[in-house]
């Protein structure tokens, strides 16, 4: 049986179309740029120095605090620069650049053996040192989903290969390609929790992903495969969480208050990569698709440059308008080629001139198509009509801090007005006003 | 004394345009939308307040320093009662089909808000002279306005004016001009014209001072 | 090279203002065609003096307040279009070009232009018709379907004792608004509005549903009550205008069961014989109400007794 969410839109996949086929092959180039905060929380320290020499897995960041996470060499060869660097939109971020010497020598691995007969004890700790965040876009610390608290208990663990985003196959072909890896990664979450229930959900429109995976599953104890209508934003974790156990996580808590832990596929085979080979994550893959020559899917080295990605993929076949980290209706736009990708980066897009117009606003017509898309119930185009008054107190009474900015009211919106965009604002100014308070408080 | 008579103009102008009951002050919009179906009726009640706001100006100001504070109201009351009571019966005397046509909105100028509110917002606090200025004014204002709605109902929803035909033969009314939801529909549109108009000379009368 | 930044999402649906009003309108044409074939040059000529003066008027007050002219989104088009389908064939072409401009001026652009009226704006201008010409509103001409024959003034089905059969209701070859009589016609343009996802089915099918109900509480013949008049072409066309029907789908379903309601309630105890036309306009002064306390329910926020439960 077919299990969806509430409401949401229907969307054009046609755009997967170019790479859905393509097998995933390898790219590594002549350098790489790898940045220190690729997860939410501390940035990592810096622990080598320009001139020196590292191996492939050698430890280049050292996590800072409890949220905090390694990071590791992607290739060997020499240090080249450690300094800050301009990178999206926000403040400079410190950077380790490192000169590949294509020798690809590893560091020393510290491989613990099947998923299966592991020390249960050291699978957290072990995911930690991997350097292991969310792979499909958040970039929350893995082994902090998985620490406990006392008072918590996970009863299911679901594994998101739902890849609802327009354009992106990542996942889907790391699902056809290395559906044992994937379930191997899920059997250490399980077992390192205690956990009976294990869900893999993909969407009807991946076949041969979901006959992988099944055959993958078969005989693994407690692992199951979920069929999802496909419906955007199916792959949003609240949504996700709806459509397999029917249940919603509530307003401010987190799935695991449920007893739900959501994992993305990716972030599984790296998972079962950390403790079958003792490989931290230094690679991933990364969907090159729009208006370049060659669409791929490429296997990228962390902090790869993205002009060279475009370089992998024969160059741009037009003038780009615009290019985005992510698929179309999530995805943040670069402000220059010269940024390298990061561990969350599942998809590069590049749109042409005419896909990158901006589209001008209309009066709202107040046809409800934007009610009736989102997935959270809000209702968008009054929250709309306080977030341009910049009244954001009324906003937060209508609940647009449960907006997921999922998108679906902008795409629906038939006089194209800018719905998702102004609720970020409003989110932003709403998180720093709550923030201003907490520090009056203390 | 020209500055007295400056101020007497103006006090008479104010209930006129930029007090005007009905469109500035909207006070008084019951018998408005009520006998406003055609300009005779309009002009008819029109006079009538007039009539009674004048008079008992001149009484609420005559005798503002001997009513006690607190019972003000009654005694205003009382005061327009009397005046209505002569419009009454003069008009049942001398004008009985007006008197037919306004109906029970004869009697009820007694609670015309107009009226009372200037008893009390100026004749209770202005000399004699001022006070008949002020009602005089403010009963034209009304009166106007009365008028206007009454002929603009009258010519679309009846095809004549002051019960003069106007309108050719083949003209067939709308006759939603007379009902009551036609009263509200010119009511609001004067009232938006109206209020557009006098900001419009507020506003370059303002620049011009600026200036 | 310079790129572009932009907030996502990078994509949008195709549908736009012009588009969706544009459906409307090809969704109406089978009853409009079916009106100009059962009643002749009469009611071809309503149907385009009631659109002509929509956009006309719309036009001239656009740009003598220099605003952006929206002509081309088709919203006015389509008020001319549903006003006139509503009016009786022999209604004189003046008072449809009085009712069109009425609607676009008076109820559309003075409360703000495309999306802030708060009445139909074909609607109302058809009611303010009614109430001004009330004998030339209530008279419709019987169908004549092009055979030459004289048509003959006669009164709505809901007026006369003499019944029309199922048949004859569902065909429309009956006296009538031009474009209300033709079911058959107007259950295409329903098909295609809800298949083109247009409009939600949930207003027209509630309201019918509705309305079937309250016919027969009401003692009425249900079938015949939900064949005869305006009601099907209310519910599809009239209520589900977009900017005064209300958009949560519990606040849709009160909203379409009121309707029905009303309508009957009109038909059975009030002095007109038809309701509709009220009926859609006191609910569509209700929405903002309905919107306000009858929205979805969001996600996370579970009642306190659903809490508990859990």
């Amino acid at each position: 049986m077919k299990v969806t969410f509430k409401r949401g839109v229907h969307l054009s996949y046609a755009n997967k179309e170019p790479t859905k086929q393509l097998p995933i092959r390898e790219f590594v180039s002549d350098s790489v740029q790898i940045i220190m905060n690729m997860h939410i929380g501390a940035p990592s320290e810096p622990c080598v120095k320009k001139g020196d020499y590292v191996k492939i897995g050698q430890k280049i960041g050292d996590a800072v605090g409890f949220l905090g996470i390694p990071v590791h060499a992607s290739v060997s060869g020499e240090v080249t620069d450690v300094a800050r660097i301009a990178y999206m939109m926000e403040e400079p971020v410190m950077a380790v650049t490192i000169r590949n010497d294509f020798k690809d020598e590893w560091t020393e691995l510290n491989p613990l053996g099947s998923v299966e007969s592991v020390d249960i004890d050291k699978i957290v700790p072990a995911i930690r040192e991997a350097g292991i965040c969310g792979m499909g876009g958040a970039s929350f610390p893995t082994h902090v989903k998985l620490s406990l608290k006392p008072e918590q208990k996970c009863d299911t663990i679901i594994v998101n290969g739902a890849e609802c985003e327009t354009h992106l196959t990542a996942d889907h072909r790391l699902m056809v390609e290395n559906a044992p890896r994937i379930v191997d990664g899920l059997r250490a979450a399980m077992r390192a929790l205690k956990v009976e229930k294990g869900v893999i959900a993909i969407e009807d429109n991946k076949p041969d992903a979901i006959e992988a995976m099944m055959r993958a599953a078969n005989g693994r104890d407690g692992v199951s495969v979920a069929v999802l209508k496909t419906k955007y934003p199916q792959g949003g974790e609240k949504q996700l969480i709806e459509a397999i156990t029917k249940k919603q996580v509530p307003t401010k808590k987190l799935p695991i208050d449920i007893g739900v832990i959501v994992l993305n596929v990716g972030t599984c085979a790296a998972i079962a990569d950390a403790i079958i080979d003792g490989k931290p994550l230094i690679s991933r893959v990364t969907t090159v698709t729009g208006c370049v020559r060659n669409p791929a899917n490429l296997r990228l080295r962390i902090g790869t440059i993205v002009e060279d990605v475009i370089g992998a993929c024969a160059g741009f076949s037009e003038d780009p308008g615009k290019v985005v980290f992510g698929g179309a209706m999530t995805g943040l736009c670069l402000p220059r080629l010269s940024i390298p990708m990061a561990k969350s980066t599942n998809g590069i897009v590049a749109y042409n001139e005419v896909e990158s117009r901006s589209v001008e606003e209309g009066p709202c017509i107040r046809c409800g198509k934007c009610v009736s898309a989102c997935p959270i119930g809000l209702n968008p185009y009054q929250i709309k009509v306080f977030a341009d008054a910049d009244k954001i107190e009324e906003a937060e009474k209508l609940r647009v801090m449960d907006c997921i900015l999922c998108g679906c009211c902008s795409y629906e919106c038939p006089s194209r007005r800018w719905l998702t965009a102004s609720f970020k604002i409003v989110k932003q100014k709403l998180t720093l006003k709550a923030k201003a308070k907490g520090g009056n408080a203390k | 004394m020209s500055e007295e008579k400056k101020s007497l103009g103006k006090v008479l102008v104010n209930g006129i345009l930029s007090e005007n009951p009905t469109f500035r002050l909207v006070l008084g919009t019951c018998p408005t939308l009520a006998v406003t179906t055609s300009a005779v009726n309009g002009l008819g009640m029109g006079a009538a307040a007039t009539f009674v706001l004048v008079g008992s100006n001149i009484v609420v100001s005559l005798l503002r320093k001997f009513i006690p504070d607190n019972v003000r109201i009654p005694s205003f009351i009382v005061i327009i009662c009397t005046f209505v009571t002569m419009v009454q019966l003069l008009m049942q005397a001398y004008l009985p089909s007006l008197y037919e046509s306004l109906g029970i909105f004869i009697p009820l100028i007694v609670v015309n808000c107009i009226i009372l509110a200037r008893a009390e917002a100026f004749a209770s606090k202005n000399p004699v002279v001022a006070s008949a200025v002020d009602g005089f004014g403010m009963g034209i204002g009304f009166t106007l306005a009365l008028t206007l709605i009454g002929v603009i109902r009258e010519i679309i929803g009846s095809g004549s004016a002051f019960g003069i035909r106007i309108m050719s033969q083949g003209y067939e009314p709308m006759l939603i001009f007379v009902l009551a939801s036609g009263g509200f529909l010119t009511y609001g549109l004067l009232l938006g014209v109206f209020n557009a108009v006098v900001n419009r000379i507020g506003r370059s009368k303002g620049e011009g001072e600026g200036a | 090279m310079s790129l572009r930044l932009s907030t996502a999402p990078h994509i949008r649906s195709h549908a736009s203002t012009g588009r969706i009003m544009l459906n409307v309108i090809i969704a109406l044409l089978p009853a409009a065609c079916a009106g100009v074939y059962f009643y002749g040059v009469p009611a071809l000529n309503v149907i385009l003096v009631s659109c002509a003066a929509a956009v006309i008027s719309e036009y001239v007050w656009q740009k003598l307040l220099k605003r952006p002219v929206r002509i081309n989104d088709f919203s006015a088009l389509l008020t001319g279009l549903i006003l006139a389908l509503t009016l009786p064939p022999s209604i004189p072409l003046w008072a449809a070009a009085i009712g069109s401009v009425f609607a676009i001026i008076i109820v559309k652009q003075l409360f703000g232009g495309i999306g802030d009226n708060f009445l139909n704006p074909a609607i109302a201008a058809r009611a303010v018709l009614l109430a001004s010409w009330p004998a030339r509103m209530t008279t419709f001409t019987a169908a004549t379907c092009f055979s030459g024959a004289d048509a003959v003034a006669s009164a709505t089905p809901l007026a006369v004792t003499e019944n029309y059969s199922y048949l004859q209701l569902l065909i429309g070859n009956i006296p009538g608004s031009i474009g209300e009589t033709c079911k058959i016609a107007i259950l295409i343009g329903f098909v295609y509005l809800v298949f083109t996802h247009t409009v939600s089915f949930r207003i027209p099918v509630f309201t019918m549903l509705s309305a079937f109900v309250f016919a027969f509480l009401f003692g009425q013949d249900p079938v015949y009550a939900v064949l005869s008049g305006g009601i099907l072409f209310g519910a599809v066309f009239m209520a589900t205008d977009y900017t005064t029907s209300p958009m949560a789908a519990p606040a849709q379903i009160a909203y379409a069961v009121g309707i029905g309601f009303l309508t009957m309630l009109i038909r059975s105890f009030g002095s007109y014989p038809e309701g509709v036309t009220y009926a859609v306009l006191f609910m569509n002064i209700l929405t903002p109400l309905l919107d306000r306390y009858m929205p979805n329910k969001v996600y996370g926020h579970q009642k306190a007794k659903e809490a508990k439960k859990a």
